[in-house]
């Protein structure tokens, strides 16, 4: 756990790297979101800049609304995979 | 990702494994660089909002676990790593220039990888294919050449061991004689005297057999004249398988020649394989005068060689085999032993004969392994020379050249001596002689005559002269001798001319 400023921005460090993955990233990025929408209205949200150790300063409900974007893609990108998957074993 | 799933439950196939790992490789390669191209684009995207604002509020990272807060102030002022700890200042429109290159950088990667990898995943099928088809259908043959073992072994089957009668050995006659010809060389003009001299007696010889004056049967006198002519194939002959010798060397085959004209049929029968036609005309000739023949073949041709190397000795020699066959001859034809000459009966006799008289006395040959064992390696020229023998004969050749030396010396003594004994014709026979019993019919090869071999055949074959070894020769031409009654007064000169 990074200093406890925020628990937001570590998740969406995750988010970023695991894009891909889409079970554990959807997994991930709903935690994320969970967490941000549970903040005190004076918390900062800080985001890291991939690839580096810097964290930038970040609005929280933008963080939020960002973060239920890609969850959202993330459920619908899964949600293909799977059918793709159901079609072929159905042929 | 489909290709792949398809072909991951087919059996391996050789190759496969290998193209399947660069494939892999490939897709290892290409996510990373995928990562790093997403790193690029995420800069480029902070690059671009970063001028935007005067200053950031940050989290300065304080070593790996703590963080500061703090505040980023320059915004527009950018150090871009060139490389090798280099750094360059700029503004961040130029950092996203310099990032929008290297991403381009990153897409060629990009691309590339993924060629290699399609080419590698085609690869990978048309092998899989490869082991389908190979698998399914017979219409693939196996095609495969056999080496014969014959063609290896034919190198072998073309050699052949040389014939006796061979031309090859001309040339080792010419090895031999040609140092011997050096040393021959200073004594020419004594042997051209020589030749005339043994030209003279031969005919003197003749004239007396044709006059019977040895008392010799007519038949004895017939096979001589047919021995005259056939003597004179051999002298062809030898001069064919003499043609490589030297000049020098000729004028003593001249010399040689005359001997054997005189002692053709010995010679011819004891030649054996090397002139074993002309052996078969004498024995024709003297067929009439019912001679048993006896072929055989061997490798002893000693004569040449020891007319090259030699001087007094092979003269010596030469003409105690012609005596040697004439006093066979006679007693062939009168059936008299004659009384002067020695009885050999023991090994001792033997010696006796053997022995050189050198001013009536008898002086033991000091060199006779020597002198033989140079017959011996001499032998091998006209006949099969085995490596060994060869070795010998350059043995020999050594001892020779030291032989000479010494021979020359007191040949010449004798020599001079042999012109005034010529007018005397000298009744003395040599000592060397042998009795009937002391050759044999049959003949051995390379073994120096034995006692034991004395006693049978000259009563089984009185009539013919024993064939004798050319290798015992020193011996055989002494016991010969023994049966003989009359000699040629010639003869006798020479024969104590050579001693």
């Amino acid at each position: 756990q990074v200093p406890g400023y925020t628990k937001g921005e570590q998740k969406s460090v995750l988010f970023a790297s695991n894009k891909k993955h889409s079970v554990p990233s959807i997994k991930e990025q709903k935690v994320v979101v969970d967490e941000l929408s549970n903040l005190k209205k004076n918390r900062k949200v800080y985001k890291q800049q991939p690839n580096s150790n810097i964290f930038f300063l970040a609005d929280r409900t933008e963080t939020l609304s960002e973060c239920k974007n890609t969850l959202d893609e993330l459920k619908k990108a899964h949600q293909e995979l799977e059918n793709s998957e159901k079609a072929k074993i159905k042929k | 990702m489909e290709p792949r799933r398809r072909r991951s439950p087919l059996s391996p196939v050789w190759g496969r494994p290998e193209h399947e790992k660069v494939v892999t490789g490939c897709q290892e390669k290409i996510q990373h660089w995928k990562k790093v191209e997403s790193d690029y684009e995420a800069l480029q995207e902070r690059l671009q909002t970063l001028p935007d604002k005067l200053s950031y509020d940050i989290m300065v990272p304080f070593g790996p676990l703590a963080f500061m807060p703090g505040k980023l102030v320059h915004t527009n002022e950018i150090t871009v790593l060139l490389g090798d700890n280099w750094f360059s200042k700029c503004s961040a429109k130029q950092a996203i220039e310099l990032v929008e290159h290297r991403k381009k950088h990153v897409r060629k990667a990009l691309d590339d990888l993924q060629k290699v990898m399609k080419n590698f995943e085609s690869r990978a099928e048309f092998t899989e294919d490869l082991q389908k088809m190979s698998d399914a259908a017979g219409e693939y043959v196996d095609i495969r050449e056999e080496i014969d073992d014959d063609s290896i072994e034919t190198k072998g089957k073309y050699r052949t061991a040389h014939r006796p009668h061979s031309k090859p050995k001309a040339s080792n006659v010419f090895e031999v004689d040609f140092p011997a010809n050096g040393s021959d060389t200073k004594s020419m003009g004594r042997f051209q005297s020589e030749e005339e001299l043994w030209a003279r007696l031969e005919e003197l010889e003749r004239q007396e057999e044709i006059l019977g004056e040895l008392d010799r049967m007519p038949d004895a006198v017939e096979a001589n004249g047919e021995d005259a002519t056939s003597s004179e194939e051999e002298k062809d002959k030898e001069t064919d398988v003499n043609g490589t010798c030297g000049a020098g060397d000729c004028i003593t085959q001249g010399n040689f020649h005359n001997e054997v004209a005189n002692s053709d049929l010995f010679v011819g029968q004891l030649n054996g394989s090397a002139y074993y036609h002309s052996d078969d005309e004498d024995d024709r000739g003297a067929g009439d005068n019912a001679v048993p023949t006896i072929f055989f073949s061997h490798t002893v041709e000693p004569k040449r060689v020891r007319i090259n190397t030699g001087k007094n000795t092979t003269l010596k020699f030469s003409e105690k085999k012609e005596e040697a066959k004439r006093k066979r001859k006679n007693s062939s034809g009168n059936g008299h032993p004659t009384p002067e000459l020695p009885n050999i009966k023991t090994p001792a006799d033997i010696y006796r004969v053997f022995v050189d008289v050198v001013n009536g006395e008898y002086v033991p040959r000091k060199s006779i392994l020597k002198s033989r064992s140079r017959e011996n390696s001499v032998c091998s020229d006209t006949s099969e020379n085995s490596a060994a023998e060869f070795d010998d004969r350059r043995g020999v050749q050594r001892s020779i050249s030291c032989d000479e030396a010494t021979q020359s010396d007191t040949s010449e003594g004798i020599l001079e001596e042999e012109e005034e004994e010529q007018q005397q014709l000298p009744k003395k026979l040599p000592p060397s002689s042998g009795t009937a019993e002391a050759f044999s019919g049959t003949v051995i090869e390379k073994e120096p005559l034995s006692p034991s071999l004395i006693p049978h055949p000259v009563l089984a074959h009185p009539v013919l002269p024993t064939i004798l070894e050319r290798k015992s020769e020193e011996l055989l031409s002494d016991a010969p001798e023994e049966p003989i009654k009359r000699i040629s007064k010639f003869k006798a000169a020479r024969m104590q001319q050579t001693q």
